[in-house]
């Protein structure tokens, strides 16, 4: 039987420590998308750190062991003879099983919860998120979301306003420190709605009412994509002028938005669409 | 026999091998025709400034939309691969000056086919915010005005749209009682901004024979989009 190379493993448990500690260190100071304009936003940032460092260690604890290995146990000159036969070590396997398992039980665990926060809009009721703010102007109570329905269709993103006669936008504008429920759906083939710095991403199918939720932190524009192949002209799906804007500025932009729709025959607000003639022209 | 035997397999292999070699040449011609075949662009006419009694002008694009290329009455393309679609025409690929207005007039000659989302019978972006139109009303009658939009978003037959322009002008399909070979004619201006490449499309799903509207003409450059190339 080979004894283990006390010697090997020391070294390579101290160099693993120091740079596992360094990477962490240094992992902590980076800033990972998709940034802090939503709770969302910052609940994704947050995760996707809580993931880097923990596999900080993983990923140096591979690598290292990869080149201690080429460096300290190659073939010297000399002649070429088999090494010496390995038996599996049972309590080193049990430990790596049980400590990866451990590991991705855990961030699968967190990122379930994150997951469905998403999903059902449990993440409202953070205390970072104010609820919008009682104005007469705005038209909406404390504690109220703000509905709005985001409609694909090739290749543009509008989106309507449900609290507001139902008006539609070219741009989705947003106030700050609100709930907000997005109801995504499409007026043709199947699209997706992607607001990346809000950290919301969510499919729009043709006669769906797909609901998604955010809570706008702090100004800003913001960049709306299809993410969705959706046709030849997908790639122009984009639009670089959302906004989130003061609740002030919102009230101002939304009233002037329902004097412009005035003058447009507003047709009634569904929950959803489905195109039609299914074939044109027949 | 052995000998005579490699040869029957080599003359085989050099079949096979020339035979697919011919059919894969064939299928990337066939493909690289619809890839490479970039339609030609059209240059917008070049503004003038006021001389003595002559007023100044802008840039200038002259279009027409028809229900199908081979029909057209100003622009028509009968050699085209696809006569009987839906087109903008002369191209759509369309080249204007930065910086400055650029007045479009389109010749609409399709009939009404409906907007899918009543939303884009506004009209956003252009000059005064309204565009001239001439067109045919329930009695076959010519008429003529300034419009934000256009009344029914049911008798639009396109839109002409600049996304990232925040252009949108809805086109009016041309009244079943006006008379044949009728078309509405709108004018509108709008500022083109910094030099870039800028994708233009309709709006109305107007691809007749296929699902939703949306294959054929709406999914071809050359045809329902194009680009302006704002230099």
């Amino acid at each position: 039987m080979i004894r283990p190379n006390r010697t090997h493993a020391l070294r390579l448990l101290v160099a693993w420590a120091v740079l596992s500690v360094i990477g962490v260190v240094i992992g902590l100071q980076l800033s990972l998308p998709p940034g802090s304009q939503s709770q969302q936003s910052i609940e994704q940032s947050w995760l996707l750190k809580l993931m880097t460092l923990i596999s900080t260690p993983v990923f140096v604890g591979v690598v290292l062991y990869i080149l201690y290995a080429v460096f300290a146990f190659r073939q010297r000159r000399g002649v070429l003879e088999d090494g010496p036969p390995s038996y599996g070590n049972i309590r080193i396997q049990v430990a790596w099983v049980a400590i990866t398992a451990v590991v991705v039980f855990i961030l699968a665990g967190v990122g379930i919860s994150e997951l469905d926060a998403a999903a059902t809009g449990t993440n409202f009721t953070s205390s970072n998120a104010p609820a919008l703010a009682t104005s007469g102007s705005v038209g909406t109570t404390e504690g109220h979301a703000l509905q709005v329905q985001v409609i694909a269709q090739q290749w543009s993103f509008t989106y309507r306003y449900a609290d507001y006669s139902g008006v539609e936008s070219l741009h989705l504008v947003l106030p700050v420190n609100a709930n907000v429920v997005l109801h995504v759906t499409s007026t043709d083939i199947l699209h997706s709605f992607w607001a990346y710095q809000l950290g919301v991403k969510a499919d729009a199918n043709p006669g769906v009412d797909n609901v998604t939720y955010v809570t706008t932190l702090q100004t800003g524009s913001f960049t709306v994509r299809c993410a969705e192949l959706c046709g030849i002209w997908h790639g122009n799906m984009s639009d670089t002028n959302g906004a989130v804007v003061s609740q002030a500025d919102f009230a101002t932009w939304i009233a002037q938005l329902q004097k412009d729709n005035l003058s447009i025959p507003v047709p009634s607000y569904a929950p959803y669409y489905f195109p039609s003639p299914r074939v044109k022209g027949t | 026999m052995v000998a005579r035997g490699n040869n029957r397999g080599m003359t085989r292999l050099v079949v096979l091998v020339l035979t697919v070699g011919i059919l894969s040449a064939l299928v990337a011609l066939f493909i690289g025709g619809f890839v490479i075949r970039v339609p030609e662009s059209l240059t917008a006419s070049p503004a003038t400034v006021a001389q003595g009694s002559t007023p100044a002008q802008n840039a200038f694009i002259h279009l027409e939309t028809v229900a199908s290329v081979n029909t057209a009455i100003t622009f028509p393309r009968p050699d085209d691969p696809h006569p009987t679609w839906v087109s903008y025409l002369p191209t759509t690929i369309l080249k204007v000056p930065a910086n400055s207005t650029v007045t479009m007039q389109i010749d609409q000659e399709d009939t009404p086919s409906g907007l899918r989302n009543p939303f884009w019978s506004q009209a956003f972006g252009i000059e005064g915010g309204t565009f001239h139109m001439t067109y045919f009303d329930d009695k076959g009658n010519p008429q003529e005005g300034d419009f934000s939009s256009i009344p029914d978003p049911a008798t639009a037959a396109h839109t002409f749209a600049i996304p990232d322009l925040g252009v949108f002008v809805p086109l009016e399909g041309v009244n079943a009682a006006a008379p044949a070979g009728s078309m509405n004619v709108i004018t509108f201006s709008f500022k083109t901004g910094k030099p870039g490449v800028y994708h233009w499309q309709c709006f109305v799903p107007c691809g007749s024979g296929t699902i939703y509207g949306n294959g054929g003409p709406m999914q071809t450059l050359g045809y329902m989009a194009g680009f302006l190339v704002v230099q």
